[in-house]
């Protein structure tokens, strides 16, 4: 498949099943809103050693927010739901809870399963906390010194999935950067997913496992243009830079959609702007059992 | 199917205690059951078709027409389905409900909702003392529901309240709030004397300042805007009451007590 130039592998992205929820950060302004929702994000791109995947799903308007401020939706996603449990908890805890001015909702219902979010920091309070049932919902009033720190008690987890991923290989790093930048600007459209790496681009693609035994992953040497002669590069001689771009979302159909729009913005670009290949990583189909095949999302 | 109305034929001698006549109570029974029941009255008893004419067969959905504030314990341990009483009722207006609504356009008796876990009771007048109270001698009063009242309420509103929310549009009587465990009580009206005397935990709001003053037993912590405002409003708007009308506000005079106990109570003015 060839789309303006581009050539779509005939291969696939492998991706996992992963638990994830919805936080809704609000804040007397957006300003405020965001600095928290980025803490909260920060250093949350790879389970590989985060143990999160996290990231800014989109602003919210003060109609949308639960307390009709301004606020930020951001996804978050783990292994199992007590890792998700407590990458939530300790990220609440010294990232919004710290924050001026800020609140916590949940953004995800579902009250078959829960994990705790605002449930355990009532204990900051120190016994001044005061619970409020607001319409069948537990909330936290937590005293803090700029007022009151509101958050919601429990948040809905949901079956999701991660590692959705293409690759862009292009001839140069700049046009690569270029090409993956227009995909973010598309696919950060797409509700319900979040690309976690920095800027949703990542350029240190890995593979499983390593010749160092305390590493369980490595550099993806097929796809580093410096090692097309000391290895079994997948690289074509042209091909100077590949960028990866990962994609966690709450359904398969998400990420479809997300890589959809991503892919077809890289083609856009074309080939007169560089662009030579979308690729993907996998792992032959044997450990995740999402497979997101680049032809068939293209079709 | 329509409504299965209860016509009360005179108004009765003796107080009636009326707790079998429930959605859940009356599921499932045919008319001619529903008619047989016999309903305690003073020390005797008496047959349902003796005191009211029986119409209609949906159970869900029950209307006691020509009612008397000598009808007790209507709505007692109601699970679902809806009560609507034409006229006032008598005490224990909605005892131990623990979901379905109760709508009464007069008055009701003391201990109204008393000991409610869940639901929703409007009254459409006044209510007498104790409402969502806990019977004499019992730690908690309503656990959860809602409980609406148009007119004004008696004395010890949300005795020993521990849950749920009591909303009274008009006036509250005195110790308003008295032996609260949690929840919460708004006032649009007046409250009397005593606010929230031993309360506990638990918010009282007010939309205007008690004319009688914060009793000397809370200590004023200032001026806040408390963000949890706005959602709790506007979790009201979805009610049939002048507290769907409210404009929203966060900003608040805030009083904590009653610190001869605990003193985790809050009572929170509007400013």
């Amino acid at each position: 498949m060839i789309i303006n130039g581009v050539t779509i592998d005939e291969t696939f992205a492998e991706a996992f099943p992963m638990k994830g929820t919805r936080l809704i950060i609000t804040a007397l302004n957006a300003k405020w809103a965001m600095i928290s929702a980025q803490a909260f994000t920060g250093f949350a791109t790879s389970v590989i050693a985060c143990g999160c995947e996290a990231g800014i799903e989109r602003e919210l308007d003060p109609s949308e927010t639960p307390d009709g401020r301004p606020g930020v939706s951001i996804l978050i996603f783990a292994m199992g739901g007590k890792s998700l449990a407590k990458q939530v908890e300790t990220r609440s805890g010294q990232c919004v809870l710290t924050s001026p001015t800020s609140a916590l909702f949940s953004g995800l219902d579902n009250d078959k399963k829960e994990i705790a979010l605002g449930q355990n920091l009532r204990y900051f309070g120190d016994g001044f906390q005061i619970s409020k049932m607001i319409d069948g919902k537990r909330y936290w009033r937590i005293p803090v010194m700029d007022g009151e720190f509101l958050t919601q008690e429990k948040t809905g987890v949901h079956d999701s999935v991660g590692g959705g991923n293409f690759l862009v290989l292009a001839e140069s790093q700049a046009q690569a950067l270029e090409a993956c930048e227009a995909a973010i600007e598309e696919m950060k459209k797409i509700p319900n997913v979040i690309m976690p790496f920095p800027g949703g681009v990542v350029r240190s693609g890995s593979k499983v496992g390593s010749k160092f035994k305390a590493l369980n992953a490595s550099t993806n040497d097929a796809f580093c243009p410096t090692l097309k002669g000391q290895t079994k590069s997948d690289l074509s001689p042209e091909v100077e830079s590949v960028m990866e771009i990962v994609i966690d979302g709450l359904t398969k159909e998400d990420i479809d959609k997300a890589m959809r729009v991503g892919i077809q913005a890289v083609c856009d670009l074309g080939a007169e702007n560089g662009i030579r290949r979308i690729s993907a990583g996998n792992y032959g189909g044997k450990l995740g059992p999402f497979h997101f095949h680049l032809q068939e999302i293209m079709a | 199917m329509s409504a299965l109305t209860f016509t009360l034929k005179r108004s009765p001698a003796q107080r009636i205690d009326c707790s079998l006549l429930t959605p859940n109570a009356l599921a499932d029974k045919s008319v001619s059951d529903i008619a047989a029941i016999e309903l305690v009255m003073g020390n005797s008893t008496v047959r349902v078709d003796q005191a009211f004419d029986i119409s209609g067969d949906d159970a869900s959905d029950i209307t006691i027409k020509n009612s008397s504030s000598r009808l007790d314990f209507i709505g007692h341990n109601m699970t679902s389905g809806k009560i609507t009483v034409a006229g006032d009722v008598g005490a224990y207006f909605g005892q131990f409900m623990e979901g379905g609504e109760l709508d009464v356009t007069g008055n009701s008796g003391i201990y109204t909702a008393c000991e409610m876990k869940g639901g929703q009771i409007k009254v459409n007048g006044n209510t007498g003392d104790f409402v969502g109270g806990a019977r004499p001698g019992y730690k908690n009063g309503m656990t959860g529901g809602t409980v609406i009242i148009t007119g004004n309420s008696g004395d010890r509103t949300g005795d020993h309240m521990r849950r749920g929310y009591i909303l009274i549009e008009g006036d509250a009587g005195d110790y308003c709030g008295t032996r609260m465990v949690s929840g919460t009580i708004a006032v649009l009206g007046s409250v009397g004397a005593h606010l929230g005397y031993a309360m506990k935990r638990g918010t009282l709001l007010l939309t205007q300042q008690p004319s009688q003053g914060i009793s000397a037993n809370f200590n004023d912590c200032g001026s806040h805007t408390l963000a949890f405002l706005p959602l709790m409003l506007a979790s009201f708007k979805k009610l049939d009451s002048k507290f769907a009308e409210l404009e929203t506000f966060s900003r608040v005079q805030r009083y904590a007590g009653d610190l001869g106990g605990i003193g985790m109570g809050e009572i929170l003015v509007k400013l």
